[in-house]
């Protein structure tokens, strides 16, 4: 297997506080990655690093051989990164459709008159983005309520739509920021299926996540992360058995599902 | 709260999301609600023959003034509605650019002898120009810096204005303004615009014209990318959006059609004096926008008209008919949050909802 | 002392002067902003309602009725202003502000205190007419000499009553429990709700405060400005230069952006003349924002994503 995103010796702090130390992964093609780690042992900025919210202070960073550090998270979306975020972002005030329609910045083919006057071109795009639109909604659940505003949906729903706007941007690599975060079992289920589904469509998968349950259950590889540092990678079932993991685990706080 | 999902075991065979068959992904009323394209013609079609009436309905010289007005500032709060209410960035620096489009139209027609037309497209020119340079601030500032930061901008055209005396005359204004030169169109009698109704029917037409293009704007996917900036910038770059570049736009477009309306206010008023670019201008549009309420095609447009006329209406109160106007400001922004637009929806909806009794 | 530095000395007493009068009117909107994140454009109308009470009271009330000596009137007048402005802050703080809070929304409280100002200076106009007034302070026609550096008494009084504002309001904030709170409030909004005070009353605290400093301003501002019932206007938008280039929401920041701004005005003055002094001040706002656009001395928060 070729890695598909692959960061050498990554490096951030923030204010000389060591976010992230020196974190070297290999995400391979078609998996599903999960990264894990206590609170505060830098998964959301490494998420963000990798998905160029952050610019690392120092590493490299390399997306199907090509560099990545110092591109803009916007460029980064046109080479085929899409993320979610742990603290959900929707455009609250637009309806769900909307919300997915943004998503296909990118894909839009329409010679720029017609954006002043409509003609073939602009409404081919327009329909096509629509039913894009509606079918991914439909994918995540939503469908029947595409017309509603994105701030009146239930929490766990709104993590779906967050999926189904990522997906718009018709990503090769799609990152997930804490997704089970706040979602009920029936949810959880629910993101897990959906998550084997997107990378049965080809689409490499990386989740940073708490949830044990979804991360033994999906995750191909498991990447283990303490304090900045790296700590431990391999099958899910080897993480689990690991007394360094454990340790890290039962030291800090402890999390359901690690020694079951 | 329980959220109803779907099975979890994933029971339905998953579908394939990016490429569905039309009537396929979706319960297909949604679908085809979704596919249902809005029908606008007779909207626009309802606003000529509006247009084409009012300066016959109100037919003195007096009452066709304010409707000149009245259409420029329909263009001054759209433009505004594009950087405030589509791509969510406080611009307080709107009298800027009305400022520039007047005073470079003017400048070029009297001190260096240009056709009208051809002063007023540089003006146009010259505007979105200066509004690409203040994006340069929106990439960079945000909420209340970006508003201060951008009436600085408006603060420094008015005191370049009077400071400049060489080419804008200073604090004694410029004189003898023309209006636009009468246009001879084959088979019609010449069209003078020292005649107030053709005067408005030129901009008032341009002002329509600008509503078609913004409407089309809006609702294409540049609407779509410039709303996603102005809900959330970092979730619209975690789509691709590059909202440095799609702010330049805005602004740049915003301040172009500021400009345009500049460039018909000297030629309507005779006189270029720097008090009329004050920055208190730039407010009052901004209340045109509000009060009629923002982030809608149709809002500002009602604001600007309501605000033009309303301290006409009120010239009953003599002196105290701005105290009024400044009452009546606030009480709409207390009591219709939405701006009058979306107060007019609720009442839509509520009498389609429970009847008039409910 | 060389002629340079007398010159240099004496314009930088000059700007000190002037730079205490828009810490006065600036302070005021760091508050609010700082607490309710709100730009309150009815405050320069808050500073011209100040100029004309304290105008009535030391010309009329406390000279010719009560037959108070001049000095006294004027220091008399100050007072009022104060409480004038602090009476006006409670008005316009049930009537607008308190209402529109908590509407997650920033523009309509702006458009409100837009529509506050419009409502204020034509209520004023109504009231006073558009001549302007000639409002003389006493304290004016004394000069100091200190060997070559001569400055009014009036310019004293101004330092020194801002100097016991702004050392009153630290003391307020660091000494007294009401104090504590409204700083916990303007750095996070939730605290405010953990320590059992209600928020409600912080904030109308905070505009009272802010607009009794702001009426203080126009008594003081009265004597230097053409009193008309729009004289706050030309005073307010440098002072939104100076909460900027202090960084909104920064008191220290503010005082010290303030300052600054009064001595560049009085270099301004002296070397370019009068009429340019608004275009140096925002060029100047403009380039610092570009560079530092936080402010003076605000450290950069990354943003949690």
């Amino acid at each position: 297997m070729t890695a598909l995103l692959e960061a050498r010796a990554l490096r951030k702090s923030f204010g000389g506080v060591r976010a992230v130390e020196g974190i070297s992964l290999a995400v391979p093609e078609r998996a599903i990655f999960a990264v894990i780690g206590p609170n505060g042992a830098g998964k959301s900025t490494l998420m963000n690093l990798l998905s160029g919210t952050y610019q690392p202070d120092s590493g490299e960073l390399l997306f199907a051989g090509r560099q990545l550090v110092g591109l803009p998270a916007h460029r980064r979306v046109r080479l085929g990164l899409a993320r979610t975020f742990q603290k959900i972002r929707l455009f609250k005030q637009l309806t769900l459709l909307d919300n997915v329609l943004a998503g296909f910045h990118i894909h839009h083919r329409i010679p720029a008159w017609q954006y002043l006057l409509p003609a073939a071109a602009f409404w081919r795009d327009w329909t096509r983005c629509r039913e894009e639109g509606m079918a991914l909604l439909e994918f995540v659940g939503l469908a029947d309520r595409a017309f509603e505003r994105a701030g009146a949906l239930a929490y766990g729903q709104q993590r779906m739509l967050e999926i189904a706007r990522a997906l718009a941007t018709g990503p090769k690599l799609f990152m997930l920021d804490e997704p089970a975060a706040g979602l009920n079992s029936a949810e959880v289920g629910f993101l897990l299926q959906r998550l084997i589904d997107i990378r049965a469509r080809g689409i490499t998968v990386v989740v940073v996540e708490h949830n044990m349950d979804l991360v033994m259950n999906v995750a191909d590889h498991v990447f283990v992360m303490d304090h900045g540092e790296y700590l431990f990678q391999g099958k899910p079932r080897e993480v689990q058995d690991n007394p360094q993991v454990i340790e890290a685990y039962l030291g800090g706080e402890f999390v359901g599902g690690v020694a079951a | 709260m329980s959220v109803p999902v779907r099975a979890a075991d994933g029971g339905a065979a998953p579908r394939a999301p990016v490429v569905a068959r039309r009537g396929e992904g979706g319960p297909v009323s949604a679908v085809a609600a979704a596919l249902r394209r809005p029908v606008r013609w007779p909207a626009y079609a309802g606003a000529l023959v509006v247009i084409a009436l009012l300066p016959i309905v109100l037919g003195t010289p007096y009452w066709r003034g304010i409707l000149v007005v009245c259409a420029m500032n329909v263009l001054l709060a759209m433009s505004l509605n594009l950087v405030i209410g589509y791509t969510g960035q406080l611009s307080l620096g709107q009298s800027g650019f009305f400022a520039i489009g007047a005073y470079v139209t003017t400048v070029l027609l009297k001190s260096h002898g240009w056709n009208f037309w051809l002063a007023a497209a540089a003006a146009v020119l010259a505007a979105g120009v200066v509004g690409l340079l203040l994006a340069a601030f929106a990439a960079r500032l945000r909420g209340h810096y970006l508003g201060i930061a951008s009436l600085g901008f408006a603060v420094i055209v008015y005191q370049v204005l009077i400071n400049w005396e060489s080419v804008t005359k200073g604090v004694r204004g410029i004189y003898g303004i023309m209006p636009p030169p009468p246009v001879a169109l084959p088979g019609l009698p010449e069209i003078s615009f020292g005649n107030q109704a053709a005067l408005f029917y030129l901009v008032a037409g341009l002002a329509l014209l600008v509503y078609l293009v913004l409407d089309n704007l809006v609702r294409s996917p540049i609407g779509e990318t410039l709303r996603a900036i102005r809900e959330d910038e970092i979730s619209a770059a975690s789509l691709g959006v590059d909202s440095a570049r799609w702010k330049a736009f805005s602004f740049g477009l915003s301040a172009a059609i500021a400009g345009m309306a500049g460039c018909f206010y000297p030629g309507f008023v005779g006189t270029l004096v720097p008090d009329a670019f004050n920055i208190v201008e730039s407010f009052t549009m901004l209340a045109m926008v509000i009060v009629g309420g923002m982030g809608t095609m149709i809002g500002p447009v009602i604001g600007a008209v309501v605000l033009t006329f309303l301290p006409e209406l009120l010239r009953g109160f003599g002196d105290l008919r701005l105290m009024v106007y400044g009452v009546a400001l606030t009480l709409v922004v207390l009591f219709m949050p939405g701006g009058i637009v979306q107060a007019a929806r609720a009442l839509v909806a509520r009498r389609a909802q429970g009847g008039p009794r409910a | 002392m060389t002629d340079l530095l007398l010159l240099f000395t004496q314009q930088t007493i000059n700007g000190i002067y002037l730079g205490c009068l828009y810490v006065l009117v600036a302070l005021g909107l760091t508050l609010i902003y700082g607490v309710m994140n709100q730009i309150n454009f009815a405050h320069a109308d808050f500073v011209t309602v100040g100029a004309f009470a304290a105008f009535f009271v030391a010309t009329r009330w406390a000279t010719k009725w009560l037959g108070l000596p001049d000095t006294t009137g004027y220091l008399l007048s100050i007072v009022a202003a104060l409480g004038a402005g602090a009476l006006l802050g409670l008005v316009v703080n049930a009537a607008v502000f308190a209402p529109l809070r908590n509407r997650g929304d920033e523009l309509r409280p702006l458009i409100a205190t837009i529509g506050v100002s419009v409502l204020l200076e034509n209520g004023q106009l109504a009231l006073f007419g558009p001549i302007p007034f000639q409002f003389d302070s006493p304290f004016a026609q004394h000069t100091i000499r200190l060997g070559r550096i001569f400055f009014s008494q009036q310019s004293v009084l101004v330092v020194i009553v801002a100097a016991l504002a702004i050392g009153g309001l630290y003391a307020f904030m660091k000494f007294t429990f009401l104090g504590k709170a409204l700083r916990a409030v303007s750095q996070d909004r939730e605290t405010a709700g953990l320590m059992g005070i209600n928020e409600n009353f912080l904030i109308a605290l905070t505009i009272v405060i802010a607009s009794a400093l702001a009426g203080m301003a126009g008594a003081l501002l009265g004597p230097v400005i053409v009193l008309t019932p729009f004289a706050g206007a030309s005073v307010i938008v440098k002072a939104f230069a100076i909460v900027i280039i202090g960084g909104f929401g920064n008191m220290e920041g503010t005082i010290i952006a303030g300052i600054l701004v009064g001595i560049i005005e009085a270099f301004t003055v002296q070397y370019l003349g009068s009429g340019v002094i608004d275009l140096v001040v925002f060029v100047l706002l403009l380039v610092m924002l570009v560079v530092r656009p936080t402010g003076l001395i605000a450290e950069r928060r990354e943003e949690n994503v």
